[in-house]
């Protein structure tokens, strides 16, 4: 456990010594700003369900601008051998790297919690709804950067790492377009895959344990799908 | 400390070792010399337990390296051939993580980091940010991680390479200081290097050792020594003296002026002094001014190999 504290910390840490951490974490929060202001001035309700929309867009963009260097630097230093020939095991690495920037992707949500603030000050917002719906995004938050990790996991090239996640994750984004083109055993298939149906019923307050088991199931099997590729040094084979 | 058994590895077509066996001692420093491609940094992957071999097996300190990598790494300080540095974080930063990742307790850690810090000499640097460091700094920044759990062995690939004569002689100098209590492997292509550093040496030439063996016992062929000796006197009663001593042949003599000659002698009967000889000299009022033997360099003996 101390091991992967420590490289979430060198991780985390990583993030705030390199200048892209910075921009992504001004420009997304000034985009949110925007689109919150936008939004509520527009609808004239209180509730975030339409930011969180746009922020679970924004998340396809931003997270893998985070995700990319995590591994695919390391094999770039040459650290990845030094990681790998020092007493930690190959899952204490991987939960170490996902943790740093899990925390990293959560401090960004943080500068958005006052909105809650804001809205609750002018009216009457339904607290439960907006609580499922962080709970929500986060989680999908959560499955692309896992989704972003397992990518970085396959190369040493940061700028492969990155469009290969932006080519993962927009399917999974809009797998629901793709529906109609589809039939059969594929169709369910593609229908279970896609994440804005699983984020859009805790939005609307909808807890449901298959769309919390998605979101874990996903993580858990993109961490194991790093894991291994580190297991087989994927990156030197291919 | 360390043994290789039949060890191969094969990266697809290309077999990069082909059946590597020896045994290094706990205490022995071992010079590991070939060509850039020989092999050499394959054989220490496998041996840090980074790469798996193909087949044949390898221990460290009596674990298999395959079976059991974690004790491996616990046991062994590994420099790759590259620096692995993290460009953004500073010296102690960098130390106190690896001291973290390689099982230094708590209470220890800062106390190791400062001793591996006054070890490497990198105390003036310690709060530098690594990216902006030379390179002979970065590679004792390297040694400082390889040693900061206090390995029984450490495996350093190519320390020397791209630093500046006196950066090298900085790294040699901390090398040297590093093998009293510990098993050292150290790879180059340099062979000097390994004439200054190991006692013993492997080289490795196209996946094969070719050459297992004592530096010193390597570098004099023994039943050919090759002797020069500086004299004073008549050049007639010198040859004379060489002629009826058993133990040497003439080969060329050679006028410096002032009655100083200058002998090449080949050592026939493999003795190791030349109390006969000197004794000769004397016989016929000869003064030696000096003796050498010319012992083969390792330039000479790798050429050879590599033919």
């Amino acid at each position: 456990m101390k091991k992967i504290f420590a490289i979430a910390n060198k991780e985390l840490s990583g993030y705030f010594r390199s200048p892209i951490a910075y921009v992504v974490l001004i420009v997304a929060v000034t985009v949110f700003n925007v689109f919150f202001f936008m939004i509520i001035d527009e609808n004239q309700e209180a509730t975030l369900r339409d930011v969180f929309k746009v922020m679970e867009f924004l998340f396809v963009f931003i997270v893998p601008i985070l995700t990319m260097k995590v591994f695919a630097e390391e094999k770039q230093l040459g650290t990845m051998e030094f990681l790998m020939t020092t007493p930690t095991t190959h899952m204490q690495i991987v939960l170490g790297k996902y943790l740093g920037t899990l925390v990293f992707f959560t401090l960004i949500m943080c500068w958005t919690l006052p909105y809650y603030g804001i809205i609750k000050f002018f009216s009457h917002p339904d607290t439960m709804t907006m609580m499922t719906g962080y709970i929500g995004i986060w989680l999908e938050g959560a499955f692309f950067i896992a989704v972003g990790l397992m990518v970085s996991s396959w190369t040493r090239s940061q700028i492969v790492s990155a469009i290969l996640s932006y080519v993962l994750l927009f399917f999974l984004y809009f797998a629901s377009a793709l529906v109609k083109y589809t039939g059969g055993f594929f169709q369910s298939i593609i229908k279970y895959l896609d994440v804005m149906g699983h984020t859009q019923n805790f939005i609307v307050g909808l807890l449901s344990s298959s769309d919390a088991i998605y979101f874990i199931s996903g993580i858990v099997f993109c961490l194991v799908m790093t894991r291994i590729s580190i297991d087989t040094r994927i990156w030197d084979n291919i | 400390m360390i043994v290789s058994k039949n060890l191969s590895k094969q990266f697809g077509e290309f077999e990069a070792l082909k059946n590597v066996s020896f045994e290094i001692e706990q205490g022995e420093i071992v010079g590991f010399l070939g060509q850039n491609g020989a092999g050499k940094t394959t054989l220490m992957r496998i041996l840090t337990a980074y790469l798996p071999s193909s087949s044949g097996q390898a221990f460290v300190g009596g674990e298999d390296v395959s079976l059991n990598p974690l004790a491996v790494h616990k046991k062994i300080g590994y420099l790759p051939e590259t620096p692995p540095l993290y460009p953004n974080m500073t010296v102690k930063a960098y130390l106190r993580f690896a001291a973290q990742l390689k099982d230094v307790g708590v209470k220890f850690q800062k106390a190791q980091v400062e001793h591996v810090l006054e070890e490497c000499r990198l105390e003036d640097v310690q709060n530098q940010v690594i990216g902006t460091l030379s390179r002979g700094y970065k590679q004792r920044v390297g040694i400082a991680q390889a040693i900061v759990h206090e390995p029984e062995v450490i495996i350093l690939d190519e320390p020397t390479n791209g630093l500046d004569p006196i950066q090298i002689l900085h790294v040699r100098e901390l090398i040297r200081k590093l093998e009293h209590k510990r098993t050292v492997i150290v790879s180059t292509h340099i062979l000097s290097e390994i004439e200054q550093l190991a006692k013993r040496v492997l080289i490795i030439k196209k996946g094969e050792i070719v050459v297992d063996s004592n530096l010193e016992k390597f570098l004099i062929p023994d039943d050919r020594k090759q002797i020069f000796v500086k004299v004073k006197g008549e050049e007639f009663h010198i040859e004379q003296a060489v002629k009826d001593t058993n133990s040497v042949k003439q080969i060329n003599i050679e006028f410096l002026g002032e009655d100083i000659y200058e002998l090449h002698l080949e050592n026939t009967n493999n003795v190791a002094h030349y109390g006969e000889l000197v004794q000769n000299f004397i016989k016929y009022g000869i003064k030696v001014i000096e003796i050498k033997e010319k012992k083969g360099t390792l330039e000479e003996a790798f050429l050879k190999i590599n033919k």
